[in-house]
């Protein structure tokens, strides 16, 4: 008997690779609504309509790798979507304040950013440190936040400086803006895998008494979960600002959700301790192009959303299915 | 022994912390005192129409939040996200089965509870059979009910409450006390009765606590746990119908408003998320709780923007009171 | 390296008293045993020095100086490492990370160094490479791994502290023999290297084997301490229970009873996940033991016929009737119980009062809808007396009581409407003597009465000294039948390892 091998040899190969990479029955599910998206609509493969895509969805990305770093470690936050409106009500107000120009923007940006990091730093201190259950701690904060953006910013409407959109919106030696800041978020998450505190999370995750029995520090942990996920959700916000180029109090309500369904899309278990950040970059792409697809296939307008919601679940229950069944 | 001493003295002491572990008990205490400011910063707050006012709002989330509470009971993180369509989506159908005559509400009664089940029914499936986790199957299904609640609202009106249901909500019926008063305190008695006194009740909580124990002592879980996300629907259905009358006509998403307040109230309740433990006797009060102090911020002078911060605020504190995990470190 | 010494440690949860006054010196170089009974308050001991639990008095010295844990972490800047009972391992992390947790290797202080993270692992998977069995490697998940190899994970990840001072409660639990025998190895080796070691076991064959001295804690009292080689087994149960024992664990085998009474459960060909082409049959007022090494397809065995897990072939008669049993409901209704001797997981419904925790079998088996307490009450009554439960009312939750007295509330539960068959699944596991003794001694009547039992026990004394008969298992299968004066421990031992 030699026990020592490499490899778990003894596990098929597939299972042993969606083990690996949990995002591969996302990846699947994508590639398959890309080719449904190109028969409908050949247009919808081009460059324009994919870096359209891109814009419209690239806050959702942002907003659901945020939440998977609380997921990560077994908790959830109903308060992306807050968060995300906030930041977008704080730096619209700020870079409107300072003049809109381009120290102004990146000033403004910085400022959102660490409004971010502080949101998440209350939710942290009220579910890792108070020990308030996720759900409805995060729900609370959420209202909290609301009123914080309403109080910023009392009705939508004021615009984005023309710089700001402009960029985002622009192109860079041929390249969309887009296309960088996607590419950078891909470094990035790719980074972080290999980070301790990933690592460390999803031990958590799995178990967070024997985690902290194993000597781990799990509140330091899920807490710093919670900053990177506020810190992610202001990233959001920054796109979002740039799409659509206003300011809106309630403008991430009902983006919280969908970050939600976007994890889960991605191959994470909410349960903690498994999945990946890059899953959930492809969950908010399997969500835009069910939208898509809905309206190439011609829905009419009234039953579109009946049909998205649908297609949606049908994503999750069969996400969740073919993870698990490989996954045995 | 030890165990016989400390069971015994357990029972016989009666110190104030342990007066402040009952949630029922701080529930109610808060809500006298939220009544007593209310009255100070406005008075009249806590007169008799206002209060009763307040109690037909609660009632309408006390229903909501029992379907809530028996499916968090159930464990497994149990959560139904999907009340919130069903209230909408119940209030239309509601409104259109009755389109305003008394004729149609006993048809409408059925209408709405059935098909509350129906999709209750498809979460249960969906959680056991499957084995979605609750909180994505009905957050699935939530957007599936909002999509079809823009396809219904396109064909046809939203429809009238029949005036009986009508009165019967909002008008004393019994003992100066609305219907739908004595409808909730009914449904208290019988939730109260269904856990404490059927066997249904005791596999809840088996299943809520173990289910790997439960199911090894011979208790049907999955046929359980998909009948409290039936229960679930059919509550929401309920309370849809109830809402049409209290607001006369339905509104866009109106159901919306009661999703996660419904599970808040469980939680101020005393049941917490993970199953297993608490009862609707706390819900209740936690849906009292949680609308007295939504009337509170709405008599107070200030902006949307302070009532916001001032609700999530104090649903933080809230819960600071019995809403909390254990320490790691015991 | 440490000399640690614990005075008068103290720990209650509310009223409960779970350590009353825990006294122990722990030397550098020694092995030092830690026994009692179930909820003596040896664990609490050591989580206290681990840092999970917070002590209400007390104190820690390391030698000789004044300590204060505030926590795990704590614990192991203070040099302390310890093996946890319930294990604390992330399941979906692999060896060499769990192995290495919480402390992973950095590269530039934010990446995990993942050449010295396998270096580690290889390190300690090393030493038990050639006993930890199948599927066993450093980037394995522990998801994966048999109950035995996360235990071997555990004792990695304490071994992989270095800490001088080493605290392993109960390590050996599902452990077999090689891996033991391996595992007693490196702990010489870690005494010679002058590593003081806390060891606790329930077996005194192991605390024998690799204790130098052994403190024995009664009811949350460390009650005295003694040189292994100056004590033997029955002063030291004698200890323990602090009166005369009726040494369940240590008697000679009884007369097998002459049983010639017709099969209540007979298994012909039965093969599944675990085992294959099993057969045997049980008869009224028989206890039918299985043995072998753990985990050679016992519990599979029994968790098939009562319709756990599903089964490949084979057929089941109970009372001379053909049966397909599909769910353990199925199987209640057929008349068979099933006691398991993980109770956290398989028995207790946690936090819910003793009622609720007895009553479910009598509801299924009633076909019952509504609850009258007052007539359940009266129906328990009975079998938990006859058990010798010590509780304080029905309406306390039954996590107030100790380990033996909860299994006993959940042996309960399946007695109050009589079974044909029990099958007892490592029943004892876990549970203090005085407990074991007052089962066996209920089993056996039940037996007489006309039971067919099926017994299953991790521990040879416990199965020679009950079980009329002896199945032994090797690898999923029967490999020989132990009958009358054939029931010796030797024999035992021989089937168990033949072939293995």
């Amino acid at each position: 008997m030699s026990a020592i091998e490499t490899g778990t040899s003894q596990r098929p190969g597939l299972a042993a690779l969606v083990e690996r990479f949990p995002f591969l029955p996302a990846l699947v599910i994508l590639l398959a609504l890309l080719a449904l998206n190109g028969w409908f609509q050949p247009n919808s493969l081009g460059f324009r309509a994919i870096t359209g895509l891109i814009s419209t969805y690239l806050a959702l990305m942002m907003l659901s790798v945020a939440q998977t770093y609380v997921v990560y470690a077994g908790d959830v936050d109903l308060s992306v979507g807050a968060i995300l409106s906030l930041v977008n009500c704080v730096i619209i107000v700020l870079m409107e304040r300072w003049g809109g120009g381009g120290i102004a923007v990146l000033m403004a940006c910085a400022l959102g950013i660490l409004t971010g990091l502080a949101c998440g730093l209350l939710n942290g201190f009220v579910v890792a440190v108070l020990r308030l259950q996720a759900i409805v701690a995060t729900f609370a904060t959420s209202i909290f936040f609301t009123g914080i953006a309403l109080y910023v910013l009392p009705v939508a409407g004021t615009p984005a400086p023309t710089i700001y959109w402009r960029t985002y919106g622009g192109r860079f030696f041929e390249i969309p803006f887009v296309f960088y800041v996607v590419a950078a978020l891909a470094i990035v998450l790719v980074m972080a895998t290999r980070a301790r505190l990933t690592t460390q999370m999803l031990a958590v995750g799995d178990d967070a008494f024997k985690a902290f029995q194993g000597g781990l520090p799990v509140t330091a942990i899920r807490l710093k979960g919670y900053m990177l996920c506020g810190v992610f959700s202001a990233l959001a916000a920054l796109c979002i600002t740039g799409d659509t180029a206003s300011g809106d109090p309630l403008v991430g309500g009902a983006m919280t959700l969908y970050s939600v369904a976007a994890v889960v899309l991605g191959g994470t278990a909410l349960s903690g301790g498994r999945g990946s950040v890059v899953g959930s970059v492809l969950g908010a792409l399997i969500i835009g192009l069910i939208s898509s697809l809905v309206f190439y296939v011609g829905t009419p307008s009234q039953w579109q959303n009946l049909v998205q919601g649908l297609a949606i679940l049908l994503a999750l229950m069969l996400g969740v299915m073919v993870t698990r069944r490989v996954q045995r | 022994m030890s165990v016989e001493a400390a069971g015994k003295a357990e029972a016989s002491r009666f110190s104030l912390t342990n007066l402040i572990r009952q949630p029922l008990l701080v529930a109610l205490v808060l809500i006298v005192l939220l009544l007593a400011l209310g009255e100070m910063l406005s008075p009249g707050f806590a007169s008799p129409q206002q209060i009763l006012r307040l109690l037909i709002v609660a009632a309408l989330l006390g229903i909501v939040a029992a379907g809530q509470n028996l499916v968090i009971l159930g464990g497994r993180e149990g959560i139904d996200l999907s009340v919130g369509g069903i209230v909408s989506l119940s209030a239309i159908i509601a409104g259109n089965v009755m389109n305003g005559a008394d004729s149609g509400i006993l048809p409408a009664i059925l209408a709405c509870v059935a098909a509350g089940a129906l999709f209750g029914t498809f979460n249960g499936i969906g959680v056991t059979l499957l084995r979605i986790p609750p909180l994505v199957m009905t957050l699935g299904m939530l957007g599936v009910l909002q999509g079809l609640l823009v396809v219904i609202r396109q064909g046809v009106p939203s429809g009238r409450a029949a005036p009986a249901l009508s009165e019967f909500v909002t008008r004393p019926f019994l003992l100066g006390l609305p219907g739908i008063i004595w409808l909730w305190v009914l449904i208290g008695l019988l939730m109260a009765f269904l856990l404490r006194r059927t066997v249904f009740g005791y596999r809840v909580y088996a299943i809520g606590s173990n289910e790997q124990a439960a199911f090894l002592a011979g208790v049907p879980v999955r046929l359980i746990r998909i009948s409290l996300f039936t229960l679930s629907g059919a509550f929401a259905g309920l309370a849809g119908l109830c809402l049409i009358g209290y607001a006369g006509s339905s509104f866009a998403n109106v159901g919306e408003l009661y999703m996660l307040p419904s599970i808040i109230a469980v939680v101020l309740g005393g049941t917490p998320l993970s199953g297993g433990k608490g009862g609707y006797t706390g819900t209740m009060a936690g849906a009292v709780l949680l609308v007295i102090l939504q009337s509170i911020l709405t008599t107070i002078n200030i902006d949307e923007s302070g009532r916001q911060m001032i609700f999530g605020a104090t649903l933080l504190v809230l819960m600071l009171f019995y809403g909390r995990g254990r320490a790691m470190r015991a | 390296m440490s000399n640690l010494t614990i005075r008068g440690a103290r720990k209650a949860y509310g009223a409960t008293v779970a350590l009353r006054r825990g006294d122990l010196d722990l030397r550098e170089g020694e092995v030092h045993v830690l026994i009692g009974s179930n909820g003596s308050g040896k664990s609490t001991l050591c989580k206290i020095v681990s840092g999970s639990v917070r002590p209400d008095a007390g104190e820690v010295l390391i030698d000789g100086k004044t300590v204060s844990i505030d926590g795990p972490r704590a614990a192991r800047a203070l040099g302390l490492a310890t093996f946890y009972q319930e294990l604390s391992l992330a399941a979906h992390r692999t060896v060499a990370e769990n192995i290495s947790l919480p402390e992973l290797p950095g590269k530039g202080g934010f990446f995990v160094d993942r050449e010295r993270l396998n270096g580690i692992a290889e390190r300690y998977i090393r030493r038990f490479a050639d006993v930890a069995g199948e599927g066993f490697s450093a980037d394995a998940r522990v998801e994966h791994l048999r109950e035995d190899q996360r235990q071997l994970v555990e004792i990695m990840k304490t071994l992989a502290t270095e800490a001088p001072i080493l605290i392993f409660d109960e390590p050996t639990s599902s452990l077999d023999r090689s891996q033991v025998e391996r595992f007693f190895e490196v702990l010489r080796e870690l005494k010679a290297q002058g590593r003081a070691i806390i060891f606790i076991s329930h077996r005194m064959d192991e605390i024998f084997a690799i204790g130098d001295r052994v403190t024995v804690i009664r009811d949350g009292e460390t009650v005295g301490t003694s040189l292994i080689s100056e004590t033997k087994p029955a002063s030291i149960i004698h200890q323990m229970v602090g009166e005369s024992e009726l040494a369940v664990t240590n008697g000679a085998p009884p007369a097998a009873a002459e049983v010639k009474t017709e099969a209540v459960l007979s298994v012909a060909g039965l093969s599944a996940k675990g085992f294959v082409n099993v057969s045997f049959e049980v008869r009224r007022g028989e206890i039918l033991g299985f043995g072998g090494l753990h985990g050679q397809g016992q519990s599979a065995v029994l968790r098939s016929i009562f319709g756990v897990n599903p089964t490949d072939q084979g057929t089941i008669h109970i009372k001379g009737e053909k049966r397909t049993i599909r769910s353990p409901r199925e199987a209640i209704r057929c008349g068979l119980a099933y006691i398991s001797g993980d109770r956290g997981r398989d028995g207790v419904v946690h936090g819910r009062p003793i009622l609720e925790n007895v009553t479910p079998i009598h509801f299924l088996r009633n076909k019952l809808s509504l609850v009258r307490p007052g007539s359940l009450r009266e129906r328990a009554a009975k079998p938990l007396s006859a058990l010798k439960t010590r509780f304080a009312g029905y309406d306390q939750p039954v996590n107030a009581l100790s380990g033996g007295n909860q299994q006993k509330i959940v042996i309960a539960r399946w007695l109050i409407d009589r079974p044909d068959v029990l099958l007892l699944d490592d029943p004892t596991k876990g549970i203090d003597l005085q407990a074991k003794t007052d089962l066996f001694a209920l089993i056996r009547s039940l037996a007489a009465e006309g039971m067919g039992i099926v017994l299953y026990s991790s521990e040879d004394a416990e199965l020679l000294a009950n079980a009329d008969r002896i199945l032994v298992f090797n690898s999923g299968s029967v490999s020989r039948e132990l009958t009358g004066a054939d029931r010796t421990r030797y024999n035992l031992y021989h089937a168990a390892y033949e072939a293995a």
